[in-house]
């Protein structure tokens, strides 16, 4: 018995070190794919003016739509961001979705808005609008008030009322910086029959001053809640979805800043509602379709365009935000799992879809029953030290090895810390993270498959404090 | 034996996150460095630049700059593409002495580079700075990937000649899977000098494809001289002609085109309706209101939609024929869409 037990521990131990190599590994291989495609990048649009788009009589006009809930304290700050945008054609939507804190009050004050007696196709369902509001001063903004359903069937209403064949999904509480869209647009002007799709980076706005919608000071989070967030978002963005758009494999474009053909979302029946992270979830079923009608496409991940978000500075609500997320995914996976391993969805079937199951999505599962195995051995004095080191050199030294490229791949392309203080809080924070929140957030989110299982469809709705004007402390 | 583990480890993360810091550190310092030195050198181009421009002889200024500035390439490149913004036309003439005479050759050479990054950088300069005469160079590069083929195309438009003109075309109708929009974008800089080109590709058997967009094009730049050419496409029995022809013809605006519009009203397929329509009130005919009256009363929305602006597009006639169809309550779809038409002409001072 005793020998079946120890064989098993060992087994265990085995595959909790492959599984931590191999994804410290892919993400090694994501960053160094990553740093070619930034270099690549800023080599590529040397000399390019992005004013040129201006002067190009046919350049594609987009519909920024906006899903608001409860965003009041920062909604007029970013629909000013988003009208002083630098883009000739383009037109804002903002989808009031039954906010109950005023936001509409907000913006009508704001933008002077007036009832409009506009019409539209209700090309995909959504709940029933109220009213559709256009601003006497800003000929760009619609507001549409309607019932709250889900980010999903705000993004649909959106989508009905918007006029141009690309839309772009920005969040109540994003900025955008002015060149966004001019640069995210790029692949769309490039490979206009195959792009579908295209995203840019998210950077956290906690610890930036904002002034006239437009991030004017970038700095670092006083909260190092936020900062390891920042070390994550870097890793996110500029190491791994830039690193698997470079190997044709997203599988997400945030919901926070992507832009898309509308013809193609339209086909696909827009946003799922029932879906809990519905960027993915589109992003997966464009792809599907596009396979399925067997017609080729591609999906870009820019490094430049960039656009903030505020962040959560405390655990409860940033475990509210990250179960939501592995809840999304675990659907998301479940509900499309007829393209895993099917070579019929291309690297999409083959390689993205399998990745995020076995390693995103499993992934806290392992780490977790790694953490358990540890302090087993530690409770019954039986520390398998060859183990013990090993793991650390694969599970920690390796990934904290990796989180610290992330923030050379911040250096290399947009360069936005400017303090090297900045830097070394950074650095700081890839270390710091390994005690106690990485672990935190390992168990948050392997706990969302029980609320999952639960049935559970919260959306886990963050408190906004607005952004930080010029001449506050962030 | 588990602290000294503990212990190590640390200290290697501390190691590695220190080499780590080291490493941005020292680079930030280099970059910075080399950043402040280039400005120095832009800065004292820049003045001796200026000098060229408003010499008394700028040929002769702008071979002396070229001459004393040869060895400075990277600067020199962000130089002349920034003052390339700033001026146009004669005013150009020495800025591309500077160029012959610096960068041609090295970005002649770069050209064939096995990176695609380097040749779309080069191309780029050539954009702003070729001759008609360095056409064959840009020519090669047809051929290449789509991106760098773009651009190849755009740095031909600026140096358009009869030859080039033929060149494009010739590429245009034998590229196997032409970038459309790309080609529209490289037809509409060039502007009506196109017309004889796409008469000619428009009377020859392409791809449906093809010919749609030479239509549209034909509607972009008002080549009405082109109508007998593309009145012909209304009777294809591909949709998409037709639709194109619709769009077409309601953009160049010649009075015998009402009957072939009015006929592509009654198409079969609502994108040609839709389109017919709006051409109708683009033209402003009044014996087509009874019919954009009747569109408005269309089972699509696309039709409706298109009926209410080109009535709208009639003036006050118009108006009036909408807020009649808005105040009427037996098709509730025909009602509302007459109100978001007038609305919109309302708050955005259209109807003025």
């Amino acid at each position: 018995m005793s020998g079946l037990l120890r064989l098993l521990d060992t087994g265990f131990e085995h595959i909790i070190l492959v599984y931590f190599l191999l994804i410290n590994t892919f993400y090694f291989l994501f960053n160094i794919l990553s740093l070619a495609g930034i270099l690549r990048y800023r080599r590529m649009i040397t000399f390019v003016r992005f004013g040129e788009i201006f002067r190009m009589p046919i350049v594609k006009p987009i519909s920024v739509i906006v899903p608001a809930f409860n965003e009041g304290p920062g909604i007029v700050e970013s629909v000013r961001s988003l009208l002083s945008l630098r883009y000739p054609v383009f037109e804002v939507i903002v989808v009031n979705d039954g906010s109950t804190d005023g936001t509409l009050d907000r913006l009508t004050e704001a933008f002077d808005l007036r009832p409009s007696k506009a019409v539209f196709r209700k090309t995909v369902p959504t709940l029933p609008v109220r009213g559709i509001y256009r601003s006497a001063v800003q000929p760009k903004l619609v507001v549409i008030d309607k019932i709250n359903g889900k980010k999903a069937d705000a993004m649909n209403a959106g989508l009905n009322i918007s006029r141009y064949p690309l839309f772009c999904a920005v969040d109540g509480d994003s900025i955008l910086e002015k060149d966004a869209l001019l640069k995210v647009v790029r692949p769309f002007l490039e490979d206009p029959e195959r792009t579908i799709g295209a995203g840019g980076i998210i950077r956290l706005s906690n610890g930036c001053v904002v002034k006239e919608g437009q991030v004017a000071k970038v700095g670092i989070p006083r909260h190092w809640i936020a900062r390891f967030q920042v070390l994550e978002y870097l890793r996110a963005f500029l190491g791994g979805r830039l690193g698997m758009s470079m190997m044709r494999s997203t599988l997400i474009i945030s919901g926070a800043f992507g832009i898309f053909r509308k013809d193609i979302a339209m086909a696909c029946g827009g946003y799922r509602a029932a879906s809990i992270t519905e960027d993915m979830d589109l992003v997966i079923r464009m792809q599907k379709h596009m396979h399925e009608k067997k017609k080729p496409y591609r999906i870009q991940f820019i490094p430049d365009p960039i656009c903030w978000t505020e962040a959560p500075e405390n655990l409860r609500v940033l475990a509210r935000q990250r179960s939501r997320w592995h809840r999304g995914l675990i659907q998301t996976l479940i509900k499309y799992r007829g393209m895993l391993f099917n070579p019929r969805y291309g690297v999409a079937g083959m390689f993205a879809m399998p990745f995020y199951a076995v390693f995103e999505m499993a992934g806290p599962y392992i780490e977790c029953l790694g953490y358990l195995v540890f302090a087993g051995h530690l409770v019954l004095g039986r520390v398998n030290y060859p183990f013990a080191v090993t793991f650390f050199f694969v599970a920690v030294f390796y990934g904290t090895f990796v989180s610290l490229l992330a923030i050379l791949l911040e250096e290399l392309s947009e360069h936005r810390y400017p303090k090297v203080r900045d830097i070394l809080i950074l650095t700081a924070g890839g270390v710091a993270e390994n005690i106690f929140y990485r672990q935190y957030l390992s168990v948050i989110r392997a706990w969302s498959l029980i609320d999952y299982l639960r049935g559970k469809n919260e959306w886990g709705a963050m408190q906004k404090r607005g952004f930080a004007k010029a001449g506050q402390t962030p | 034996m588990l602290s000294i583990i503990v212990l190590y480890s640390f200290a290697y993360l501390f190691l590695l996150s220190g080499a780590l810091f080291a490493f941005i550190f020292l680079r930030r310092l280099f970059v910075e460095a080399r950043e402040r030195r280039d400005l120095r050198v832009y800065l004292e181009m820049e003045k001796d630049l200026l000098e060229v421009l408003t010499a008394s002889s700028p040929g002769r200024a702008a071979l002396e700059f070229a001459r004393h500035h040869r060895s400075r390439a990277r600067v020199l490149k962000q130089l002349l593409v920034a003052y390339r913004e700033a001026l146009t036309g004669r005013a150009l003439e020495p800025l591309k002495i500077i160029f012959e005479r610096t960068i041609r050759s090295r970005c002649l050479r770069e050209l064939r580079s096995p990176f695609l990054a380097t040749r779309l950088q080069n191309v780029r300069l050539f954009v702003d700075f070729s001759r008609p005469e360095e056409a064959a160079h840009l020519i090669r590069l047809l051929n290449d990937k789509p991106v760098v083929r773009l651009a190849a195309l755009n740095a031909l438009t600026g140096i358009a000649s009869g030859e080039t003109l033929a060149v494009i075309f010739d590429r245009f109708e034998r590229d196997p899977a032409p970038n459309i929009y790309a080609y529209s974008n490289v037809f509409n800089s060039l502007g009506q000098r196109v017309e004889p080109f796409v008469r000619m590709s428009l009377r020859k058997p392409l791809p449906s494809g093809k010919h749609a967009l030479l239509i549209e094009m034909a509607g972009r730049l008002l080549l009405r001289g082109l109508y007998a050419d593309v009145v012909r496409f209304a009777l294809s029995p591909v949709k998409e002609l037709r639709i194109r022809t619709a769009r077409t013809l309601g953009r160049l605006l010649v009075p015998a085109s009402r009957r072939v519009l009015m006929a592509l009203a009654a198409d079969p397929e609502w994108e040609v309706q839709a389109q017919a329509i709006r051409g109708l009130g683009n033209l402003q005919d009044w014996r087509a209101i009874p019919l954009l009256v009747k569109a408005l009363f269309s089972p699509n929305w696309h039709v409706r939609y298109n009926a209410g602006y080109g009535l709208a597009a009639y003036g006050l006639v118009g108006v009036l024929q909408l807020q009649e169809v808005s105040r009427q309550k037996e098709d509730r779809y025909a009602a509302e869409m007459a109100g978001m038409v007038l609305d919109s002409i309302v708050l955005t001072g259209g109807g003025a």
